[in-house]
């Protein structure tokens, strides 16, 4: 028995490879048929194989539950997502311009806050933030970039649109995987490879890693880059050990540092305290420095914002970025890539509710059961409540929450959330996914090609949060040939 | 550049491994021992809790000196830090802090170590599967020792590795020595006694150290003989001498050494110029707790000097040394 994509539909939503006459889409023509030309038995033997290979290669993420650490291994599917490369050049000119804006409009907000004096981004809105850092006031990181990293999140609606879902400019996640979804679909599939012009991801790492120096504060070839994890027991802690690895870079928890008296920020090791240059941390703001933000912060160092604003370390992303990673900050970046850049925006923003206005707060309130309401500052998809899936009871407790502070929701229409053949037991069948590609900006500013693709496993799903039951695809942008 | 808190996760991971491995020979090696004892002749469970430090913590846990609950005791329970489950938990804790100095490998193997004390650790408790079982977790836990041997640059992490190693099996060799002079030969009637022989090939098969004894030293086995190998044989690697040997190479390639070298140098003249062949048993227990001493004095200074860095002092050091 083979792979049977004849029968497969998507009804209702767009589906990344196959079009709605059951036909292949133009790039998707070669996997399509590569994947319907192995019988079960293959198929049985490399998802096999894929999974020995998560298991030997220790791909895996880690659910705290019941006070113990769990490694799970990364739910990957085999079946990749496919993008024609013309489509990708688009969308990666309108992350460009989004991250430009965002970075010039973090700047502006911690010094002039010309957008605010001209009257485009209210101040209430600052005011309120839970984000935004007055320990950054009057500072500007080098090229004045904040978020030096940054993981966006698209979506493709019913008709075939790509939208901008959210920016993650606080401490994204996922790289790794996507990396390690190429390596593991090279190590299994070589002969796709040679088919298909697949884009390559792999200079990632070396991208970061030079995103990074640049920010090091001492002139010289081989700054100290150290990555601050909050240990092991964090979600992510396997991408920071992996990133650490790939980069060369040090993987340091903050019982590590400590700042000295020259404002300098020092590691202990074994031949005493070594300097560092940069730190790419992978702990949120509330944690770096007791001195400054949560006192009770052990994942930090104490100091650690002082040694910032004198200049003695970078860090990344810089502390106070992410007062643009708020849900309700979103729905001003089209207004910003106009103020800023006097462009139209290349990628539009899913259309969204603030609950703070009052015209959209009566919209929101009266049409509950069809949109999606969301908190301005989680993430991971805690706090979503989606209308039409959700309760009464639960409906009526968002109302509740809308009321009482209005200024922390926003809501959005339910997205149909684009499709793609996922491999269920031996048949292929349709589920919904997004994408998460990645912006480096410093000196100069990265894409990556492509991104992380992330799918909901279970049946009609929308969550393809990997802490709530999501997967991964491999994601492939390849040349067009025609 | 080598983070204190790595130094000290690689030392712990690499001891607990030893821990682990050398529990389990001790097992084995006393099983195979009762097997040969004369009929009639009685043993004292309650020497493997002596041997291993933990006596006092079997006592407040359970109390009866059964071999079950011994065995028990110090294969699979919880509330034994030094249980060979818990020895091999902690260990993958600590590798999984390490990942990015360890090769690749090394975590999937220990983990892999893991899942198995998990899934058979339980049935070990028995005599019927113990040895089997045993000798299955020896032989990962050296398939672990030679990965780390092969696949990694002679540097600072890997001394840290071997410094783990070395100062845990010089430890648990002077124990097991200690243990059986101290308590097995007081009960002897004379030197000819076949079941004294028995229990110093027990002694030296714990150390899976027979073989070597009996090429290099004799084919007898007596009690003075084996306690001056395991303690001075420049050679064989699990006596107290070459571990020495090993961590004073390891000293030799890392920084700020001097402390720990003259520590180690103390314990080396004492370990030499002690003369075991002609000492009474009572005397020789003393000399084995002075070694004991030693070898936590050579930790100590170990970790003051490497896990313990006090900063503030340190740059002053390096801004006036500028």
């Amino acid at each position: 028995m083979k792979l049977d994509f004849s029968a497969y539909r998507s009804p209702g939503f767009f589906d990344e490879l196959i079009d709605e006459k059951g036909v292949p889409r133009p790039w998707a023509r070669t996997l399509v048929e590569q994947f319907s030309s192995m019988d079960s038995s293959e198929l049985t033997r490399r998802r096999a194989a894929v999974d020995a290979a998560i298991m030997t290669m220790g791909i895996t993420f880690t659910v705290y539950s019941d006070g113990a650490n769990i490694d799970r291994a990364w739910p990957f599917d085999i079946i990749p997502r496919v993008m024609p490369s013309a489509e990708w050049r688009r969308i990666e000119a309108g992350l460009r311009q989004r991250l430009t804006a965002l970075n010039l409009f973090i700047g502006d907000l911690y010094n002039a806050q010309s957008i605010v004096r001209d009257g485009i981004f209210p101040i209430e809105l600052v005011a309120s933030s839970k984000n935004f850092r007055r320990q950054c006031v009057g500072q500007m990181p080098r090229f004045g970039a904040w978020a030096h990293v940054c993981g966006t999140d698209l979506v493709r609606d019913r008709d075939g649109a790509v939208y901008v879902l959210e920016d993650n400019l606080r401490v994204p996640s996922g790289v790794s995987y996507m990396l390690e979804n190429r390596m593991l679909m090279k190590r299994l599939f070589p002969e796709l490879f040679e088919l298909c012009d697949i884009l390559p991801v792999d200079d990632y790492t070396t991208r970061l890693y030079a995103t990074l120096a640049a920010l090091s504060p001492r002139p010289g070839d081989r700054p100290v880059i150290a990555v601050l994890t909050p240990g092991v027991h964090n979600s992510a802690y396997f991408e920071h050990s992996y990133l650490a690895q790939q980069m060369g870079a040090v993987l340091i928890e903050g019982s590590d540092l400590f700042v000295g008296a020259d404002d300098c920020v020092y590691m202990r090791t074994i031949d005493g305290p070594a300097r560092v240059d940069v730190i790419y941390r992978r702990v949120d703001d509330d944690f770096l420095d007791p001195d400054e933000f949560r006192a009770d912060s052990m994942l930090g160092a104490r100091g650690l914002m002082r040694a910032w604003r004198r200049g003695k370390v970078a860090i990344a992303n810089a502390p106070g970025a992410g007062v643009a990673d708020d849900k309700v900050v979103y729905t001003y970046v089209p207004k910003m890539i106009r103020y800023y850049l006097g462009e139209d925006p290349i990628l539009p923003n899913v259309p969204s509710y603030l609950c703070m206005d009052d015209r959209d707060r009566e919209y929101v309130l009266a049409n509950l059961d069809s949109l999606v309401v969301k908190p301005a500052n989680e993430s991971g998809g805690y706090g979503v409540m989606i209308g039409g899936r959700a309760s009464a009871a639960e409906r009526d407790e968002c109302r509740q929450r809308i009321i009482a502070d209005p200024r922390n929701y926003m809501a959005q229409p339910t997205l149909a959330l684009s499709t793609a053949p996922t491999l269920i037991g031996e048949t292929v069948a349709p589920r919904h996914l997004d994408l998460r590609p990645f912006v480096l900006q410093s000196e100069s500013m990265y894409v990556t090609t492509g991104g992380l693709t992330r799918v909901a496993m279970r049946e009609g799903s929308l969550v393809v949060n990997s802490s709530q039951g999501g997967g991964s695809k491999d994601t492939w942008v390849v040349e067009d040939r025609q | 550049m080598m983070l204190s808190r790595v130094a000290e996760n690689l030392y712990w991971m690499t001891r607990y491994l030893e821990r682990a491995e050398n529990t389990a020979r001790l097992i084995n090696a006393t099983t195979l021992m009762l097997l040969d004892l004369p009929r009639g002749a009685s043993f004292g469970w309650d020497v493997l809790p002596k041997v291993v430090g933990i006596d006092h913590q079997y006592q407040a846990a359970h109390g009866a000196a059964d071999e079950a609950g011994i065995m028990r005791f110090l294969i699979c329970d919880d509330r034994n830090p030094s249980s060979i489950v818990s020895c091999i938990r902690y260990a993958r804790e600590n590798c999984r802090t390490l990942r990015e100095v360890l090769p690749r490998l090394a975590w999937e193997r220990i983990n892999a170590l893991h899942l198995f004390v998990l899934a058979r650790a339980e049935d070990a408790v028995d005599r019927t599967h113990r040895y089997e079982i045993l000798e299955r977790l020896i032989e990962r836990r050296q398939s672990v020792v030679g990965l780390l041997a092969d696949c990694m640059s002679d540097d600072d992490v890997h001394q840290f590795v071997r410094l783990g190693r070395y100062i845990e099996r010089a430890d648990m060799t002077t124990r097991i020595i200690d243990i059986h002079a101290a308590v097995l030969i007081p009960r002897q009637q004379g030197p000819e006694d076949p079941s004294v022989g028995l229990l110093w090939i027990g002694v030296l098969n714990s150390l899976h150290a027979y073989q070597m004894y009996r090429r290099y030293v004799s084919v007898h086995v007596k009690s003075a003989d084996v306690v001056d190998y395991l303690l001075k044989d420049p050679h064989f690697p699990r006596t107290v001498r070459r571990c020495f040997d090993e961590v004073e190479s390891c000293l030799a390639m890392l920084p700020h050494n001097d402390a720990p070298l003259a520590r180690l140098r103390v314990a080396v003249q004492r370990l030499d110029r002690m003369s075991v062949r002609d000492l009474d048993p009572a005397l020789r227990h003393e000399y084995l707790d002075a070694v004991q001493s030693d070898i936590a004095a050579i930790h100590q200074q170990v970790a003051t000097e490497y896990f313990q860095r006090n900063e503030q002092a340190q740059v002053q050091q390096q801004a006036s040394s500028a």
